[in-house]
């Protein structure tokens, strides 16, 4: 196995590929990583309930072989839970995370070298908070009577627990307010080549739909990762048919395209700039929560923002997140978390954007899809 | 006082600039400035760092919010630093500072860069006056507290 290919594969376990998201291939190949002791670590997401699960750090492959399954209302981030803790750890990742750990990796804080980052192909995740509230407002069924969720020919599904299906189209319910977050609407890493190993249902064709996993290995130890957990039998690959490769990739192309044009709604040039910042930002209450869950940011608990987390003067802008502004420009991913957590609701990820997206495409760099230093720390800038 | 009636120059009003000096080089042009008699208005207020490179954005925000009217940055010509490349760190931090005033929508008169050799009192002088007459026109900046003239 090497860098490039691609297989369709999926658990031999019988009950991790029933519960799966598509065939358990990636929770059997986590598992297989520490039993085989590849990794001495896995980050899974523990669940709690339909819409809410928390992410842990295991070395017990049981615990891992749980884990089987896609939250799609769970939209967590994992690279700060392993950064500065030196593991030698496998983890599932979408676009969102794969940059984030990239981007950790740059600033010292993980060692990309032991680090093997499954990643997950993304159409978008929602807020769990929201996804109740669309449930009784749209689907007009009660959070708790939920068993199941998937998507399906651009239709969000819910099954309850009477065995009956819900469904809706995304386009629907984005048009009012509900579905994936804003930001990943615009997201437009919807495969993570840039992860060691890409996996998704697309691409997965005939009696196998549903029940395979379409992988694409992007570097040599996702190739590693995948032959491990083949030679130790938890998983089992094929080649893919000519007919999955190329849906795969159409779908990956609409799905960027889609992207874009989301982009280009949401940042349309904006006069009045400055009363739009201030009237955006009057309500933060500087509980500095968007600053720990930033995924890009390897600050410390005290850093150079949170010292200026105070209003006791006139000034008509927060110091707090102009400095944020300033940092976060080439490395701001557009992952969402800061506005998840915002507990007064300010769309941050979209401000943080409106200062990020002018330096990325001037400077031409893409933060967490390759190694590139971020300029910000170059000495010197070529014209 | 209304915005309009301070901005009026018949009202004599002065806006505030800070200038960032680095020591080897615009802050001695500043000095042979004054020494040369240049007429300069008394707009400027001089900042002296030990090298541009020490210029943290943080410094230009915090001069915006403290009532600054527009904020000049300022070091050797690239190639003469004191530190052999500090003026290439102050082009990159520069760049990303610009880009966070001008998306807030400030003016772009109100945040400078310029190379001043320690030589060129004449050059710092006419800097100054060209920016003051900028900002006379275009008034007092946004971001300028309540009750800070
Ligand atoms: C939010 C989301 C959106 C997706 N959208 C697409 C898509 O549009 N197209 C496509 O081809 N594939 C998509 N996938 C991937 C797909 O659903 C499967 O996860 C993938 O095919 C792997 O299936 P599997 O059965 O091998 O994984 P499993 O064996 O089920 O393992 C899944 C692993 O992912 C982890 N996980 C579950 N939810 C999340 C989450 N929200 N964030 C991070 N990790 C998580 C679990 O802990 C588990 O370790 C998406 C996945 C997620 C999480
Ligand atoms: S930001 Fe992108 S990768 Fe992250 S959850 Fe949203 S769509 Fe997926
Ligand atoms: S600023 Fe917000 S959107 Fe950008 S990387 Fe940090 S948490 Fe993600
Ligand atoms: S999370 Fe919201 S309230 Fe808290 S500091 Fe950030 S912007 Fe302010
Ligand atoms: S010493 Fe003048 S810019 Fe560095």
């Amino acid at each position: 196995m090497q860098k490039g290919e691609m297989y369709v594969g999926w658990s031999t376990k019988e009950d991790v590929r029933k519960r799966g998201g598509s065939g358990g291939l990636v929770t059997s190949m986590l598992a297989a990583a520490l039993e085989k002791k590849l990794v001495d670590a896995v980050v899974v997401l523990k669940k709690i309930n339909e819409f809410e699960a928390v992410p842990i750090i295991t070395s017990d492959v049981n615990e891992v072989l749980n884990s089987a399954g896609s939250l799609h209302s769970v939209p967590s981030n994992f690279a700060k839970l392993i950064a500065d803790r030196n593991l030698k750890v496998a983890l599932p990742a979408k676009g969102c995370d794969t940059r984030a750990i990239i981007e950790q990796g740059k600033r010292n804080a993980i060692n990309l070298d032991n680090t093997y980052i499954v990643g997950l192909n993304c159409g978008g995740s929602m807020h769990p908070v929201v996804t109740r509230e669309m449930l009784e407002v749209m689907y007009k069924i009660k959070p708790e009577d939920v068993h199941g969720e998937e998507i399906e020919k651009g239709k969000l599904i819910f099954e309850t627990k009477d065995g009956k299906e819900h469904a809706i189209t995304i386009d629907e319910l984005e048009e009012k307010g509900y579905g994936r977050r804003e930001s990943c609407r615009y997201c437009t890493i919807k495969v993570p080549n840039n992860s060691d190993i890409a996996c998704g249902n697309w691409g997965v064709t005939g009696d196998l739909a549903g029940k395979a996993t379409f992988v694409e290995i992007n570097s040599d130890k996702g190739a590693k990762l995948l032959q491990n957990a083949v030679d130790a039998g938890y998983v089992q690959v094929q080649k893919p048919d000519e007919k999955g490769v190329a849906m795969r990739a159409k779908i990956k192309g609409v799905m960027e395209d889609l992207g874009k044009k989301w982009k280009a709604k949401i940042f349309v040039p904006m006069d009045n700039r400055l009363e739009f910042f201030r009237k955006e930002l009057e309500n933060c209450i500087d509980c500095g929560a968007c600053k720990t869950v930033c995924p890009t940011c390897s600050c410390g608990e005290v850093s150079k923002c949170t010292e200026f987390h105070m209003r006791g003067d006139a000034y008509k802008m927060s110091m707090y997140h102009l400095v944020r502004f300033t940092h976060l420009a080439d490395a701001c991913i557009g992952c969402g978390q800061c506005s998840d957590v915002c507990p007064v609701d300010i769309p941050l990820t979209r401000l943080y954007m409106m200062f990020a997206n002018p330096i990325q495409e001037q400077l031409k760099y893409e933060p967490g899809m390759d190694m590139r230093k971020p300029p910000y720390f170059e000495v010197k800038l070529n014209d | 006082m209304s915005t309009d009636a301070k901005s009026n120059p018949s009202n004599g009003w002065e806006p505030k600039i800070v200038a960032f000096c680095c020591n080897w080089c615009s802050y001695g042009g500043a000095d042979s400035a004054g020494m040369g008699r240049f007429q300069q208005p008394a707009s400027a207020r001089i900042i002296r760092v030990m090298c541009s490179g020490r210029i943290d954005p943080l410094h230009v925000f915090n001069a915006f919010l403290e009532g600054a009217d527009a904020v000049l940055v300022t070091g050797c010509h690239i190639g003469d630093c004191h530190y052999v490349n500090g003026n290439d760190k102050t082009k990159i931090k520069y760049k990303y500072l610009e880009n966070v005033v001008r998306e807030l929508g400030i003016e772009k008169e109100r945040l400078q860069l310029n190379w001043i050799s320690a030589s060129e009192g004449e050059k710092f002088a006419n800097f100054i006056r060209d920016v003051t007459a900028q900002i006379k026109k275009i008034g007092p900046s946004p971001l300028k507290p309540e009750g800070v003239v």
